[in-house]
């Protein structure tokens, strides 16, 4: 769907640029400048407007990611459940380091509680989110993505 | 005692005559049909029932601000946007009775005079926000909502407004700044919402599991649900056990209730699991205290106890746990989450991270100590909202009670 028609779902008013943003974000994985410019001219909001709602929440990107984030919880309630035996554990795999960006292929960082407490520990790779993961299996999950 | 949990055995989700049989709406009928708005008002007045979200302002009086308000619109609000690391007590009363919060919203929205009723979800609850949203279909169909409700001359439209991942979004003002589609940063309060609020009209922004309890109240008077438990904070109140417990997931219990009893009375967390040892415990979420064994018999209140309850989360850490593991997960959790908008706290919480990650690597540099005082004081003293308090909250605690061990 063009960029057009999605935008004349939504009734140009300014408090609909938030479900705008996510709904054009979630298409095309990422808002490019000219999608920003798109959503400013039908709102008639200032192009930095646009861009200061979209690049403050996390579901929404304004930057083309060429990596492979993986998340790992480390909620009080994963943690207990050994989150970070996990990340070491994929540490030791992909031979890389929490929160570095050296490695070509993949980025591995820490996210925040999802509220998913009682099937933890969770793990999320892109969109997909992975439910009690142990240390022991999480090896299997990441080869996939290899 | 439950009150919220009692009919979720018997309720489909997705079918609200299973709500109807167990008494659902009746309190909506009673309320359209034989009280006027100020009765209601009095009714969650005399009740006595705080906010379940954390601070735990009276319900009733936040309501009675917003009535007295004079405006032509007024706006109300659920708050599904659960995001506390270690809560998921919203999320589970949409799944199990998304019903009850649409019911005490609408209740609300007549109480207040708000003729638009907003639920907030959390942009990661996307089978909740379904749930719901078959629930507001069903209940349109039963005319609980629309246009002249149960054939009243009363107006309440719902609709569901689903956030893009920011924990700071759970603070009202934040909150509402969101939908009107701007930046969630908090505003300076007061004005508070229920006097200017979404679009500067009167709003009110109540927490789901506070809704949830409205139409037992009605139904059964405000004197008597003031009874239950303690007399400062009555009602009950979900808890999440989680952690090292046997027993996690979560429990209603009556408010006033101990740490103690909740995580050793086989009816909810059944003690530790086997072959572990009670370290800690931190209460009330990612910015809750941490709580020593010895300190496990204050009651759990709203106002007056020492250990906030918070969002009512209880994580129990044994003795096989790394503490810097858990300094690591609330700074950088409070690192992420900060929105920026004030100095004290986008770069206290950023350099509390740095420093986290250096105890964690085993490489603290000698002016660490030092500065996580200054930082922790900063974060406690100096933000715009208590984000930064909260973020300060639990690494103070470590360090009061473990010392110079934790930077070794």
């Amino acid at each position: 769907m063009s960029i057009q028609k999605i935008l004349l779902k939504f009734e140009p008013k300014p408090e609909n640029t938030l479900r705008a943003i996510k709904e054009l974000a979630k298409s095309e994985k990422y808002l490019s400048k000219s999608e920003c410019e798109a959503i400013a001219r039908y709102f008639s909001l200032p192009l930095a407007r646009v861009y200061s709602t979209a690049s403050f929440f996390d579901m929404v990107k304004v930057k083309k990611e060429a990596k492979r984030i993986i998340k790992v919880c480390s909620g009080g309630a994963c943690l207990s459940g050994k989150s970070m035996e996990i990340v070491r554990q994929i540490e030791m795999q992909l031979k890389i380091e929490l929160g570095n960006d050296a490695h070509p292929k993949f980025r591995l960082e820490l996210m925040s509680c999802r509220g998913l407490c009682d099937r933890g520990p969770a793990l999320e790779i892109g969109d997909n989110v992975f439910e009690k993961v142990r240390p022991e299996t999480v090896d299997d999950i990441i080869r996939n993505y290899l | 005692m439950s009150i919220l949990t009692k009919s979720w055995p018997k309720i489909d989700p997705l079918n609200i005559d299973s709500y109807i049989r167990q008494r659902g709406y009746e309190a909506l009928q009673k309320a359209i049909r034989k009280k006027p708005p100020e009765e209601i008002v009095s009714e969650i007045k005399n009740s006595g029932l705080r906010g379940r979200g954390g601070a735990g302002f009276l319900t009733g009086e936040k309501w009675e601000i917003a009535a007295r308000t004079p405006a032509d619109e007024k706006y109300f609000i659920c708050n599904l946007d659960e995001s506390e690391p270690g809560t998921y007590k919203d999320r589970m009363i949409a799944e199990k009775n998304p019903h009850q919060i649409v019911e005490g919203l609408l209740i609300g929205a007549y109480a207040v005079g708000a003729k638009k009723a907003i639920i907030y979800i959390n942009g990661r609850y996307i089978k909740q926000a379904e749930i719901l949203k078959i629930a507001i279909d069903q209940a349109r169909k039963k005319e609980f909502i629309g246009k002249g409700i149960l054939g009243s001359a009363v107006d309440i439209e719902v609709e569901i407004f689903q956030g893009a991942g920011a924990y700071i979004c759970g603070e009202e003002t934040a909150l509402i700044e969101s939908i009107e589609g701007r930046r969630g940063e908090p505003r300076l309060k007061p004005p508070y919402p229920s006097v200017c609020g979404l679009y500067g009209k009167s709003t009110i922004v109540n927490n789901a599991e506070t809704l949830a309890n409205i139409p037992h109240i009605i139904r059964h008077g405000g004197k008597k649900y003031s009874k239950v438990g303690s007399s400062t904070s009555p009602g009950t109140k979900l808890f999440i056990l989680s952690g090292a417990v046997r027993n996690k997931g979560i429990f209603e219990a009556m408010l006033g209730i101990t740490p103690q009893e909740l995580i050793f009375n086989s009816l909810y967390g059944g003690g530790l699991e086997t072959g572990k040892e009670f370290w800690f415990a931190q209460i009330g979420g990612g910015a809750g205290r941490l709580v020593p064994a010895g300190k496990l018999d204050q009651p759990l209140t709203y106002g007056d106890c020492e250990y906030p309850i918070g969002s009512g989360s209880i994580l129990v850490i044994d003795k096989s746990a790394d503490i810097k593991d858990y300094l690591l997960s609330w700074a950088g959790f409070f690192h992420r989450e900060s929105c920026g908008k004030c100095v004290p706290c986008r770069e206290g919480t950023f350099r509390l991270w740095e420093i986290a990650k250096r105890m964690r690597n085993g490489d603290p540099r000698p002016r660490d100590r030092e500065n996580v005082e200054d930082i922790l004081w900063t974060l406690a003293n100096t933000t715009f909202c208590p984000f930064g308090k909260f973020a300060a909250t639990a690494w103070s605690d470590a360090i009061k009670m473990f010392g110079e061990k934790i930077f070794k």
